[in-house]
This record gives C-alpha cells, structure tokens and sequence, in this order.
C-alpha cells in the first residue's frame, strides 16, 4: 500500500518535474576550464534539462562520477587528472546524449602537461613565460571561447531548410523510383 | 518521443525489432498498391517535418505522430512510409539512432496497422457524418499505443527504465488528444472535400 502511494507520488512527482524537459532530443554541452570540467544539459530547441543524470567515465568506461544536473540543466566536475572524460547524460526516459574532453583540453592547468607544452607551444622569447601564467592564459581563453563553441553546437543541432527540403525531395525520390519499377514491372502483362 | 537514440536499449531488444521490422517491411512492399503510393509519399513527407513542429502543451511541448492517420489512409503501405521518413529523421535531424531504427518503426508501424485492420472497416460503415470519430478514435489509438511500445521497448532493456517507462506514458495522454483532434479533422475534411478519394481508398484495402 505504501509503495504504491510512494510510488504514485514519485510518478506524479516526475510528471511535474520533468514537465518541461519532455521535448524530444537530448543534447549535452561540455568544456574544461583548467582542470574543472562545467557543462549543460538542454532539449534541442533550447528548453534546459533539469534533474538528468551525468555520468562521468573515463576512455575504457569506467564511471569516474555520478551528477544530477540542476534546475538550468548545469554541471559541474573537478576532474582527478588529465585524462580522456567521456560525460553521458540520461534523463532516463530513454533520452541519451555524450559529449567527449580529451585529454589535451585538461591539459592545461596540470602542472607535468603545461610544462611539457610549454617550450613546444611558445618559442624562444616566451620561455620567460613561467607555467602558472599560461595556465592563467589558457583558463581565460577557454572561458572566452566557451560560449562561441555553445553557440556553434546549437547551430548544429538546428534542423535548418535545406535539411527538410532535402528530406522531403528523398520521400518523393523513393516514392517515383518505386512508381517507375512497379510500372516496368507490370508493364508486360497489361 | 518516439525517437528512441542509439544507447539505450540493449541488443535483445534491438535486434528482436530489426528482425520484426524487415518481416513487416517485406510484407507491406509485397502488398505494395501503386494507386496508394502518391497518397503514402505525402503523408510521409507530413510525418517527416511534423516531427520538427512542436507544439506546447502546458509545460510540456511534443510533436504529432501522425501513424493513426497513416494507417487509416495507407493500411500496408503505412509501413514503408514510417519507415522511410524515420531513416531520414534519423539521417537529418538525428531524431533516434540509426541502431535503434527497427524498435522505432515497429513501434510506429504496428499501432498504424492495427489501426487500418481496427477502424479502416468502420469508414464504409458508418455515416459520413461520424468520421470524425473514426479519425478521432485511430489517431488515439495510434499515439497511446506507439506510448505502450516505447515503454515496453525501455523496460524490457532494463528494471531500472520501468518508472521513467511510466512517466512516459503519462506524458502521452494530452498528445493522444490532440491528436485525436487532429486526425479527426483531417478525415471529417477529406470526406467533405473529395469522398471519393476516402472510399476509393477504403475499397482498395480489400
């Protein structure tokens, strides 16, 4: 009795809460600064995900975190180290969606990696420039380029005219080529 | 909704509707009728872009699935129409994966050829008055049932789906309305415009 009242609530509870994450596709956004990894989930055509599960798993797939996105679909994960992070984000109603930073992109505020990339990356005159500064350097210009990338992702995910003239010239494609068969087809016996 | 990505469902489940899928799409090409063919091409145009209109309701926002209506008008060939417009969703737009591509079209596809076998006989019986509940009825029928297969299809590939599976399916009642509405409307316009074309079509079932 009380786990189907529980249960009902629950239902009712999600009904209300995921009301507004019901659109149909799931997108997840994701980008370091420093060694912090902060993104977002949403619904193609903007609407934020609230309350989606984030996993965090590293390159072979094994789950590093488990986060619940907040009420403006944000995340945030201070990562361990430099590696590969894959983040998934499921809203459990069958909506999934990933997004990868690579290694490279946390690179930059690791102390090994930013010496490393130092010397490779700057020439002779910056070698003045100490590790922290370009740490520095890079937490910025990532901070700077953040939403430009945002804004590129979302310009991808919009389903534009051309997609949907194309589409609709396939049907009409498909439709012709199969008419031209089944005429060839019957052709003969008429 | 009904776009399910790739991912989710486990491979049982994915293969299991592939398998169901290509019975069902050989079937329908075998039964193929060229006079339903422009009819299908249209309406599989419709369901192809009706997935980028979304319309609110409340708080939530979902788009038509139009597979009563398909299966009202097309019977058979409802199949291969569903199923070309959802591959070129999922090539387009990238609605459901490419994987998943056999559980999506059996789950719109079935509820669409239950729905000429169901109400397809209707239409030649009923006034043409009472269309509009035949249509009203189909496009209900169409929606709730497409609903029962998502969540069947996301509980049978894990216990974990089974309350988001609920959920689900709550949240396809006030667009099973609409589109009752919808489908309705569309039929009670067709047998107003040219009842010809709706019975021409009702025969050619048999």
């Amino acid at each position: 009795m009380i786990n189907c009242s529980s249960k009902l609530t629950l239902l009712l509870i999600c009904v209300l809460n995921s009301a507004p994450t019901l659109a149909h596709r799931l997108q997840v956004f994701a980008s370091a600064e420093g060694a912090n990894i902060s993104g977002s989930a949403y619904f193609a055509g903007g609407a934020k995900a609230s309350g989606v599960r984030i996993e965090i798993q590293n390159a072979v797939g094994q789950l590093l975190a488990e986060l619940i996105t907040a009420a403006d679909g944000s995340f945030n994960y201070s990562t361990q180290s430099p590696i590969d992070h894959l983040i998934i984000a499921d809203s459990g109603d069958g909506h999934r969606a990933q997004w990868r930073i690579t290694a490279a992109e946390l690179g930059g505020n690791s102390l090994p990696n930013a010496s490393t990339a130092s010397p490779s990356v700057s020439t002779a005159p910056a070698n003045a420039v100490d590790s922290a500064t370009l740490a520095a350097i890079e937490l910025a210009v990532a901070r700077q380029v953040r939403p430009l990338r945002e804004e590129l992702q979302a310009a991808e995910n919009h389903a534009n005219f051309r997609d949907i003239l194309g589409g609709i010239g396939y049907i009409v494609g498909v439709t012709g080529i199969l008419l031209w068969w089944r005429q060839r087809h019957n052709s003969p016996r008429s | 909704m009904a776009h399910i990505p790739d991912g989710v469902l486990s491979a049982p489940v994915l293969i299991g509707g592939a398998v169901l899928s290509i019975g069902l799409l050989t079937i329908a090409l075998r039964r193929l009728d060229d006079e339903r063919l422009p009819a299908a091409a249209v309406l599989s145009a419709a369901f192809f872009v009706s997935s980028l209109v979304t319309i609110p309701i409340g708080p939530t926002s979902v788009h038509l699935l139009l597979n009563g209506l398909m299966g009202l008008l097309l019977g058979w060939t409802a199949i291969p129409a569903l199923f070309v417009a959802l591959l070129l969703q999922a090539a387009f737009f990238g609605y459901g994966g490419i994987l998943v591509l056999g559980v999506n079209t059996l789950n719109m596809a079935l509820p669409a050829l239950l729905c000429a076998v169901l109400f397809t006989p209707w239409l030649r019986r009923i006034a043409p008055a009472q269309c509009f509940w035949i249509g009203a009825a189909a496009g209900l029928f169409g929606v709730l049932f497409t609903g029962g297969l998502v969540a069947l299809s996301l509980s049978l590939s894990g216990e974990a789906f089974h309350t988001a599976a609920e959920v689900l399916f709550a949240s396809y009642l006030p667009l099973a309305l609409v589109e009752a509405l919808m489908t309705g409307t569309v039929l009670t316009f067709l047998q107003r415009v040219s009842p010809e074309l709706l019975n021409s079509l009702v025969v050619l079932r048999d």
